[in-house]
C-alpha cells in the first residue's frame, strides 16, 4: 500500500548538490513491522519525510493506497496525512500549553471531528495507552516516556493507514526507550503498519524487516 | 476545524502567554478609549456651543449698524457720506415684514445702579417687552417690561438675580427704587438666574424701557436690533426684508449688518466637526501603532512557534487553517481591546461630565463604531503577513531543528 518508485530528493547547501535520496524504490504492505537504520546522513529522514508527505520528492513516483499522491496539491496532501500518516518525532513535539488529552485530540480537531465523537476516541486511546491519570497534564508534567505516549496515541487519534517514527526512543533511556517501543509494537499487533527509524541494534532486530541506507540508497533489506 | 475549536485554540494561544496578550490588548484599548474620549470631548464642545447658541433665543436674526464685509467699491466714500445710525423708526418699519414674527430694538451702556447705601457699576439694556420672548428670558419674580409704545417709557426696570442680591441683600426689591444715573426706577421684575451665556451673563443686567435707556445714555442710535423670524424656513425671508426695509429708509444704502443666528451655529458646528474630526484621526493613528505592535507580535509568535506550526501541518493542517489560525487570534485581540477601550473610554467621558456637568461630552455614534472597527481592522491587516509566512513554513525545517 506504499510503493515509492525512483523516489529522489536532493537538496542545495551552499551552492552544492546534496543526494539525500537517489532513486529509492520501496514497497511497503499493509501490516508491516519496518525497521530503517544508517549512519548519520544516509537519508533516513528524508525518506521518512517523503513517506509522510511532509517533502516531496524531485523525481519519482509515490502511491499510496493505490492512490498517486505525488503530485497533489498543498492542501490536498494535508489531508492525506491526516487522514493516513501517524508521525512520531524523537522530541516528542507536544504543543506546551495543551494537556496530554488536548494534545491526542488535536489531530481530530484539525479535521473537524465533532467534539463528542472525540470524546469517546479520546477515552478509548487513554485507556489504551495508558494515560488516563494523564488526560489533564502538561507535557512539562510529564516524563519523557509518558510524553512519547501521548504522542503515540495522538498519532493513532485518526486511525491512520501508517505509523512513522524518526527516533521515537532517540531522547530516552533504555528502559523507557523499550517501554515506548513494546507500545509501538502493539500498534502492529493490532494490525497497523509501523516504520521506524532507529539508530539501535536491538530495536532493529526486533523488527520484521530491516532496511540499512548508506548515502541516499538503500543498501540492504532483509525480512524475518 | 470547526469555528469553536478554532476559538479555544486561539484562547489557549492567548492564556498561554499573559503579558504578551496584556500589552496588546493594552495598546489597542488605549487607540480605542483615545479615539472615544477625544471626540466625546469634541462633541461635547460642539452641543455646549449649539445649546448657547440656542439659549440666544430661536430663529433669531441680528441686525447691526455699519457694514461690515467689504463688498464692491465704496459708494460712502464716494458720495460723502458716513454710515447712518440705526435707529427706533428703522427698528418699528421692521413690523411690516411677513417673516418676523416679533422684534427688539436693544441699547446697551454701563451705569452706576444705587439702592439704599449701595452702588453698583452693571451693564445697562434699554429695550422694549418682546425682548423676554425673542431672548428666553425668564422672570423669577414680578413682571417684564410693560408693553406699550417704545417712544415713551415708564420709570420701570426688570433686574438679574444678582443685582437684586447685591444692591438688595435680604430686603424685597421687587417694588423698591433704584437710580441709574439721576433717574430713578421702581423694580417690577426680577430675572431668574440663568447664568452665563456666550459671554453675557443674564443676572448681572439691568434692563430698563428703549426711550429711559435714550435719554440715560442720551443717544437715538440703536446697538442691535434683535429679529426672530416666524420660523426657521423663514429666517432667510426675514434677513432679506430686514435688508430691503432698512436699505429703502436709509435712500438705498446698505449700511447694516444682518447676521442670522444659524449662520454663525454653522459657522461654529463646521469647524468644531472638523476639529473632532481631526483629533479623531491623530488618536486613531495610536490604532495603527497598536497594529503595528500586533504585526510585531505576530512576527516573533510565527518564529518561536516554528515547532508547533510545523507539527500542525505534520498533523494535517492546511495553510488556510495556520492561517486561519492567526487571524482569529488576531481578532479575539482586537475585539478584546476594542471592548477594553469602548469601557475605558466610556469612563473617561464619565469623568469629564464630573468634571464639567454643564457640558454634554457624548461620544459620536459613529466614533463608538468606527474606532472598533479600525482596531479590528488593522489588527486583521497587520496580521496578513506574519499568518501568510506562518502558512508557507516549511514543516521539515520546522520540526528538525529543536
Ligand atoms: N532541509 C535540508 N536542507 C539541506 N540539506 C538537507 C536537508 N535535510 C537533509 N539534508 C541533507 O540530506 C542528507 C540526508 O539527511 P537526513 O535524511 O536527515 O539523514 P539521516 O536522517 O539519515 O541522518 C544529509 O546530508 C543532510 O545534510
Ligand atoms: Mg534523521
Amino acid at each position: 500500500m506504499i510503493r515509492l518508485t525512483g523516489i529522489a530528493r536532493t537538496f542545495l547547501v551552499g551552492g552544492e548538490e546534496v543526494h539525500a535520496l537517489k532513486a529509492v524504490d520501496l514497497a511497503i504492505a499493509h501490516g508491516e513491522y519496518l525497521s530503517i537504520m544508517g549512519p548519520s546522513g544516509s537519508g533516513k529522514s528524508t525518506l521518512l519525510n517523503i513517506i509522510g508527505l511532509l517533502d516531496r520528492p524531485d523525481a519519482g513516483s509515490y502511491e499510496l493506497d493505490a492512490r498517486n499522491v505525488t503530485a497533489l496539491s498543498d492542501d490536498e496532501l494535508a489531508r492525506v496525512r491526516r487522514e493516513k500518516i501517524g508521525f512520531v518525532f524523537q522530541f516528542f513535539h507536544l504543543v506546551p500549553r495543551l494537556t496530554a488529552g488536548q494534545n491526542i485530540e488535536l489531530p481530530m480537531v484539525l479535521a473537524g471531528i465533532d467534539p463528542a465523537e472525540r470524546r469517546t476516541r479520546l477515552t478509548r486511546l487513554l485507556a489504551e495507552y495508558g494515560l488516563e491519570e494523564r488526560a489533564g497534564h502538561r507535557p512539562d508534567q510529564l516524563s519523557g516516556g509518558q510524553c512519547q505516549r501521548v504522542a503515540i496515541a495522538r498519532a493513532m487519534s485518526m486511525g491512520p493507514t501508517v505509523i512513522l517514527a524518526d527516533e521515537p526512543t532517540g531522547n530516552l533511556d533504555r528502559h523507557t526507550g523499550q517501554e515506548v517501543l513494546s507500545v509501538l509494537e502493539r500498534v502492529h499487533h493490532n494490525g497497523g503498519t509501523v516504520v521506524i527509524v532507529t539508530h539501535d541494534p536491538e530495536i532493529g532486530a526486533r523488527s520484521h524487516r530491516r532496511l540499512r541506507m548508506l548515502d541516499g540508497a538503500v543498501v540492504a533489506d532483509e525480512k524475518g | 476545524m470547526r469555528f469553536a475549536d478554532l476559538l479555544n485554540f486561539a484562547w489557549q494561544v492567548l492564556r498561554g502567554s499573559v503579558s504578551r496578550t496584556l500589552l496588546i490588548l493594552l495598546a489597542m484599548g488605549i487607540g480605542v478609549a483615545a479615539v472615544v474620549v477625544v471626540t466625546a470631548l469634541g462633541e461635547g464642545a460642539r452641543l455646549y456651543v449649539a445649546n448657547q447658541f440656542g439659549s440666544l433665543g430661536s430663529n433669531l436674526v441680528i441686525v447691526l449698524p455699519g457694514r461690515s464685509e467689504t463688498s464692491g467699491a465704496m459708494p460712502g466714500v464716494l458720495i460723502g457720506k458716513t454710515p447712518r445710525d440705526l435707529t427706533l423708526e428703522d427698528a418699528l418699519a421692521l413690523g411690516r415684514s411677513h417673516a418676523i414674527r416679533r422684534f427688539a430694538p436693544l441699547i446697551i451702556g454701563a451705569g452706576d445702579v444705587r439702592a439704599g447705601g449701595r452702588s453698583r457699576e452693571t451693564p445697562v439694556l434699554g429695550s422694549t417687552s418682546e425682548l423676554m420672548d425673542i431672548r428666553h428670558m425668564e422672570v423669577a419674580q414680578g413682571l417684564f417690561l410693560p408693553q406699550g409704545d417704545p417712544r415713551h417709557s415708564q420709570p420701570v426696570c426688570v433686574i438679574g438675580a444678582k443685582v437684586a442680591s447685591e444692591l438688595f441683600g435680604s430686603r424685597t426689591a421687587l417694588g423698591d427704587w433704584v437710580r441709574i444715573g439721576e433717574r430713578r426706577f421702581r423694580v417690577i421684575g426680577i430675572l431668574a438666574a440663568q447664568g452665563q451665556s456666550l459671554g453675557f451673563n443674564t443676572d448681572e443686567i439691568v434692563i430698563v424701557p428703549l426711550a429711559a435707556a435714550q435719554a440715560l445714555f442720551n443717544t437715538e442710535s440703536l446697538f442691535r436690533i434683535l429679529v426672530e423670524a416666524k420660523s426657521r424656513e423663514q429666517i432667510a425671508a426675514a434677513k432679506a426684508d430686514v435688508e430691503e426695509i432698512v436699505r429703502l429708509r436709509h435712500e438705498g444704502e446698505r449700511d447694516v449688518t444682518v447676521i442670522t443666528q444659524d449662520a454663525v451655529l454653522a459657522t461654529f458646528d463646521r469647524i468644531l466637526r472638523a476639529l473632532t474630526l481631526t483629533v479623531a484621526s491623530i488618536a486613531a493613528i495610536s490604532l495603527a501603532v497598536a497594529g503595528i505592535l500586533i504585526m510585531n507580535v505576530m512576527l516573533i509568535a510565527v518564529t518561536q512557534r516554528r515547532r508547533e506550526i510545523g507539527l500542525l501541518k505534520a498533523l494535517g493542517a492546511t495553510g488556510g487553517q495556520i492561517r486561519l489560525a492567526f487571524f482569529t487570534e488576531a481578532m479575539m485581540l482586537a475585539l478584546g481591546g476594542a471592548a477594553a477601550g469602548l469601557v475605558v473610554g466610556e469612563l473617561g467621558r464619565s469623568l469629564a461630565v464630573q468634571l464639567y456637568p454643564t457640558i454634554p461630552f457624548q461620544a459620536p455614534w459613529w466614533a463608538l463604531i468606527a474606532a472598533p472597527l479600525t482596531a479590528i481592522a488593522t489588527a486583521v491587516l497587520f496580521t496578513v503577513a506574519p499568518a501568510r509566512r506562518a502558512a508557507r513554513l516549511d514543516p521539515v525545517q520546522a520540526l528538525s531543528r529543536r
